[in-house]
């Protein structure tokens, strides 16, 4: 169970930019990821309508589309959340795109000037107050990193440097995780919400797969980093380091939200009875190394046996079925 | 006056005929660099006999180099008689005498020669030495050889002979301080410098390279070598070296050059000698053996060569005739043992090679060849810790030898390899796919030897070792020194060895086939002592692997029944020459597929015993021709004969439909259209038919393809090939909609090759959508033994597997999907655990969904199901 959890709140605003393709196929593959995660932001995240904006190659060919994909509407949009948001507010920005590195400054493709890292640096340092996603899926994107790494920051790249220049497939993975089609296997711990770390894990898993049977050579290995000390980490867990953050920001509607809407007093001592059998879990969890097999295998099966219980309890009273 | 102009005549006749022998000789010198030898000796020839000395020599030189031994001693004799002052054509008799094997004479010519200052005196002494270490005097003659580098570093100024002496002495110096290799690298390169045309330095330098396993420059070496002069015999023999070294077919035809120039050139008569034992060809190479020994009867090597050749054809007597010989002659020559482990490894007579290698170090503790062989044979019969000692051994003591190296950066890698238990098998493979492929092999592996065992009445000792490579590369190493072999797999009795199914494109090779036909080889081996030629276990374990599953095994093919038209196939009664040394690329397949063949005709025409009474013949060291007339009493032709008809009456249809392609068919592409017009030509032609289908259906004109794919299978119903007319009539028909056609096409497909990974798959999918839950399992079960690495197919099996209510199925498979490491391990986990709950195994139940909700806890069917597992779990308590 990942600490400081939260529910998703109407205060997530979401950025979504599709860059420029260079050819047919990819900028129809990346507008179409874009707009997969723009709905998904809409329908499993629940962000209202007015907080999510969609900028693309070409925004004549979708109404989902708030506008191009340039430099001065992605400051822009950047600005007007930063004013909107409200202290404590999400903030995701989801990049799909080519990416370069050239002169050792990374830089991502839009149409005319292209952004580069530290330009984006500075455009989001206005939003201090406000946990912020950054994806950016594109090649030679690994130089993000250092440069948007910072307190309160989950960035994530595709790639572990600038050298990784192929079209990257992170991408693709990162939008499945997102959407029907992935997100029951993405959501590894079936708390019934997709964080952050686990769309990452489940992206990154995939691509090597996809690659192994391909019997292609990786050429991307994708970072997260949410520790603030810009050296992302290409397997983050929710142990220590990079990914302790990223494990409590979900970018799908969370359960709690849920527990929060009842006004029966046993249900919410039922919720919080189970709450608090899911936190002895993770502590029995933790102290696993230390405990010898057979003993750490009986006090799991007994908490579990409580939390299972307690869980049917909850569905009795809600008049739900398992 | 007149008596003045006479004189003058005289003189001028004099200096006109000194002219005239002058060019033959600088003309004779020419032949004889440019290779041109006959040419050389008639020039020098008549030079010489008007008393040039450096005539003299090079003709003794040119008449040895052709192998005219007789009459270039004869020649150096007489000139010496004739001119007792002539010091320089001491060392060319040495030579021919020594070439001869008459060492002490040699000993006497190279006396005269070593005697100072003479100019032959260093290459002399050096040729003294040798000839102490031909004896086995090996401290004297190191003793003689760190002389050189002394000489080397007084000298001011050395010929490129004595240059080329003193690297050869500092390379014999190398074998017990491997640095001095370089240094003796640095003198040839002296003596090339000092005269390029000094060819027999660059090839001594090629030699070194190679010795030293670096063939590309051993190559490059003779090839510059041979540009100058393209008779070079040495040069020659050396690129028949480098071929072999390099893997290369052409080692022997290159040899046979090199002894059309010579044919009594010793050492390319010994290498054509060692090709022929690698193939197992006794008789032949005992012939050339014998023309060796003729010529030089002290030749080691020869000697070693014969007795390898006594002991591999059991003759026990000869074997140690022959080794005492060697030891009379040398009494310490270690590479008699290094000689046997070799051939007795290469014919699978491990643990032989083990003991003969182990008898080279005990023989000469410096024989780092004979660690080598040492720690390959270990490794190959699974002696795991004491091959890296022996390997390691060798390795200090020859740093340069990159199989040893390889060798032990394998066994490094195979440190890291995880192992797993059966009852009679230990299997292990790269960790990221070892708990996977232990569900598969182990048990596979186990059903093999249960068979098996029945089958010959006879158990190999376990555990027996199955090393399976996730690189091929790792596989190349473990096999390196094998010939001929499939590249797959590898039994070496106690130990085989594969390639893992990731190690190649996915579905590329049907890995379960290949694991039964090795632990067969693991079977015949054990049954025979290793003594099963190379052709009959091959035939006999495809033969196995037919048994083993339908589908598994080679199959027929065009190209097979084409070959065998064109009489291309080896005959029956030479078929260890398919394996050991193919004619062109595709024979050695072939081969594979001609021997299990003659087992099939064997099994049919005298049942199943006769196959097992053959091997016990082996066993006793009987011949092939020799157990054949015993057990199925035909001589080996006869039966070529036999097998011919029979080969006729199987494949009869196909054989009547199928005709050589013309060359320029094979190389032109026709159209559409003008191959459906020769396909209405020849209604009758397998290949017509086919090609027109193929078209049709690439140009996605399906109605048309069809008539033509359907009448291809009439005429060759046994193909199976990943292009056969089956495959492309159930996409025909599976795109129309015919599903229970497309299911027909596809199991007769798959009943005959079962390594059809697509075929197997698309079947499945059918069956799965009519409904036919069971014939779809067993669809997709066929194909984890060709490829098990994709999630999907596990996933659906295992649905299936509940579905059908096969919970041992069901299990394997939910644990094959953990294996793979899925993104969800909590759902893969309850998967399992409902598996094992649904066979009624509780314990594991409640571990695997313990497993599952460790890492999701709130996951609600997990917990449900731990609460029924609790529930079961107690009222068997009560």
């Amino acid at each position: 169970m990942a600490p400081f959890v939260r529910p998703a709140s109407a205060q997530t605003h979401v950025l979504v930019v599709s860059g420029v393709g260079g050819d047919a196929q990819f900028t129809e593959r990346f507008t179409r990821w874009g707009s997969d995660v723009v709905d998904a932001a809409r329908q499993r995240l629940a962000v209202p309508e007015a907080n999510v904006t969609f900028l693309a190659e070409h925004p004549e060919r979708d109404t989902s589309i708030n506008g191009p994909a340039t430099k001065e509407r992605l400051e822009g949009a950047l600005r007007e959340i930063a004013e909107r948001a409200g202290p404590g507010a999400d903030v995701v920005l989801v990049l799909f795109g080519h990416g370069s590195d050239r002169e050792a400054e990374p830089r991502f493709n839009l149409v005319g000037p292209d952004v580069t890292a530290a330009e984006l640096a500075t455009w989001l340092a206005a939003l201090k107050a406000h946990r912020v996603v950054v994806v950016n899926t594109a090649s030679a994107s690994g130089g993000f990193v250092p440069a948007l790494a910072g307190p309160g920051r989950i960035v994530v790249t595709a790639t572990k440097s600038g050298f990784e220049r192929n079209a990257t497939r992170f991408g693709e993975y990162f939008v499945r995780a997102l959407t029907a089609e992935g997100a029951e296997g993405a959501d590894t711990d079936k708390d019934g919400r997709l964080s952050v770390l686990e769309a990452f894990d489940y992206a990154r898993r995939e691509v090597a797969r996809a690659y192994e049977q391909e019997k292609r050579l990786l050429t991307e290995h994708a970072l997260l980093d949410d520790d603030g000390d810009g050296k992302g980490s290409t397997e983050p867990s929710v142990t220590g380091g990079d990914g302790v953050l990223a494990a409590s920001v979900f970018l799908t509607a969370a359960r709690a939200a849920v527990a929060a809407d009842t006004s029966d007093p046993e249900v919410m001592r039922l919720y919080a009875r189970r709450d608090s059998l899911e936190r002895r879990v993770a502590e029995l969890r933790g102290a696993k190394s230390s405990m010898a097999v057979e003993i750490y295998e009986r006090e799991l099966e007994e908490l579990l046996v409580e939390l299972a219980t307690t869980n049917r309890a909850i569905r009795q009273r809600e008049g739900k079925r398992p | 006056m007149i008596k003045a102009v006479r004189a003058a005549g005289a003189v001028a006749a004099v200096m006109a005929g000194a002219a005239v022998a002058q060019d033959r000789s600088d003309g004779g010198r020419r032949a004889f660099e440019a290779g041109r030898y006959d040419e050389a000796i008639s020039l020098l020839g008549a030079v010489a006999d008007r008393g040039d000395e450096n005539a003299a020599r090079l003709l003794g030189r040119a008449l040895a180099i052709v192998g005219r031994y007789a009459d270039a001693e004869q020649r150096l004799r007489a000139y010496l008689a004739a001119h007792s002052d002539a010091r320089t054509l001491w060392l060319p008799l040495g030579d021919v005498l020594r070439d001869r094997g008459r060492l002490a004479d040699a000993e006497l010519a190279y006396g005269r020669a070593a005697a100072p200052p003479g100019p032959d005196s260093l290459v002399a002494a050096l040729r003294l030495a040798e000839i102490k270490e031909q004896r086995g005097e090996g401290s004297a003659a190191r003793r003689d050889y760190r002389r050189f580098i002394t000489a080397y570093n007084a000298a001011t100024r050395l010929s490129s002979e004595e240059l080329a002496a003193v690297a050869r002495a500092v390379r014999h110096l190398g074998r017990e301080d491997p640095q001095l290799f370089k240094d003796a690298l640095r003198a040839y390169d002296d003596a090339v410098r000092a005269d390029s045309g000094n060819l027999d330095a660059r090839v001594e330098q090629g030699d070194l390279f190679l010795d030293k396993y670096n063939g590309t420059d051993a190559r490059a070496t003779y090839e510059a070598v041979l540009k100058i002069n393209p008779n070079h015999p040495a040069a020659i023999l050396g690129l028949a070296r480098a071929a072999r070294f390099e893997g290369s077919p052409e080692a022997a035809a290159r040899a046979r050059k090199s002894l059309e120039v010579n044919a009594r050139y010793v050492p390319a008569l010994v290498f054509v000698a060692q090709l022929e034992l690698e193939r197992e060809a006794y008789a032949e190479a005992r012939e050339r053996i014998a023309q060796a020994l003729e010529i030089n009867p002290a030749s080691l090597e020869a000697l070693s060569l014969l007795a390898a050749t006594d002991f591999l054809e059991g003759d026990s007597s000869g074997f140690q005739k022959t080794v005492a010989r060697i030891a009379s002659a040398h009494p310490r020559y270690a590479p008699v043992y290094t000689t046997l482990a070799d051939v007795t490894g290469r014919t699978r007579r491990y643990h032989r090679a083990l003991e003969f290698a182990g008898q080279a170090v005990a023989l000469d503790s410096a024989s780092w060849r004979g660690y080598s062989l040492m720690g390959v044979n270990q490794l190959r019969l699974g002696q795991m810790a004491e091959a890296r000692k022996s390997l390691e051994t060798a390795f200090v003591g020859d740093p340069y030898d990159v199989w040893t190296k390889n060798t032990l950066d394998l066994l490094d890698n195979l440190d890291r390899f995880e192992g797993t238990r059966t009852a009679r098998f230990r299997v292990w493979a790269a960790p990221a796919e070892a708990e996977l492929l232990a569900l598969y092999a182990g048990p596979l592996a186990e059903e093999a030897y249960d068979s098996l065992a029945a089958r010959y009445r006879f158990q190999p000792t376990p555990p027996v070792r199955v090393e399976v490579y996730d690189r091929d590369a790792d596989f190349s190493v473990r096999t390196v020194g094998l010939v001929g072999l499939g590249a797959l797999g590898v039994s070496f009795g106690p130990v085989v060895a594969m390639d893992s199914p990731s190690a190649r494109e996915p579905g590329q090779f049907h890995w379960g086939s290949v694991l039964w036909h090795e632990v067969a080889h693991t079977f015949h081996l054990g049954l025979t002592d290793a003594r099963v030629p190379r052709w009959f276990t091959e035939g006999l374990a495809v033969f196995e692997e037919r048994r083993a599953r339908p589908g598994w095994g080679d199959d027929v093919t065009p190209g097979f029944l084409v070959a065998f038209l064109e009489k291309r196939l080896v005959p029956v009664s030479q078929l260890n020459r398919g394996f050991t040394s193919p004619d062109y690329p595709e024979q050695l397949g072939y081969s594979y597929y001609q021997a299990s063949l003659v087992c099939d005709f064997i099994a049919a025409e005298h049942g199943l015993d006769a196959l097992r009474a053959l091997l016990q013949q082996f066993r006793q060291g009987r011949s092939s021709a020799q157990a054949f007339q015993s057990v199925l009493g035909s001589e080996l032709d006869a039966f070529d004969g036999r097998f011919d008809v029979y080969l006729r009456r199987r494949f009869a249809t196909p054989l009547g439909a199928l005709r050589p392609l013309p060359e320029a068919d094979a190389r032109a592409h026709p159209g559409l259209e003008e191959l459906v017009r020769r396909a209405r030509r020849a209604p009758d032609d397998f290949h017509a038919q086919f090609l027109a289908g193929q078209a049709a259906f690439a140009g996605k004109q399906l109605d048309a393809a069809e008539p033509f794919l359907v009448r291809a299978k009439q005429l060759f119903p046994e193909y199976a090939g990943v292009d056969s007319p089956s495959w492309y009539l159930a996409q025909i028909y599976r795109q129309r909609g015919a599903r229970a056609q497309a299911v027909a096409e596809l199991e007769a497909l798959t009943a005959i090759n079962a390594g059809h990974y697509p075929a197997l798959l698309a079947l499945a999918a059918l069956r799965d959508s009519l409904g036919q839950k069971a014939q779809a399992a067993r669809a997709l079960e066929a194909a984890l033994y060709v490829y098990p690495f994709e999630i999907p197919v596990h996933l659906r099996l295992a649905e299936l597997a509940a579905e059908l209510g096969w919970w041992p199925l069901g299990v394997r498979e939910r644990r094959a999907v953990l294996a793979l490491a899925p993104v969800d391990r909590a759902e893969a986990h309850y998967q399992l655990a409902l598996a094992y709950f649904g066979s009624g195994k509780l314990d594991e139940a409640r571990s695997a969904v313990l497993r599952a909700l460790e890492v999701a806890p709130s996951f609600e069917p997990a917990q449900e199901l731990l609460l029924k597992i609790r529930e079961a779990r107690r009222d068997g308590d009560t």
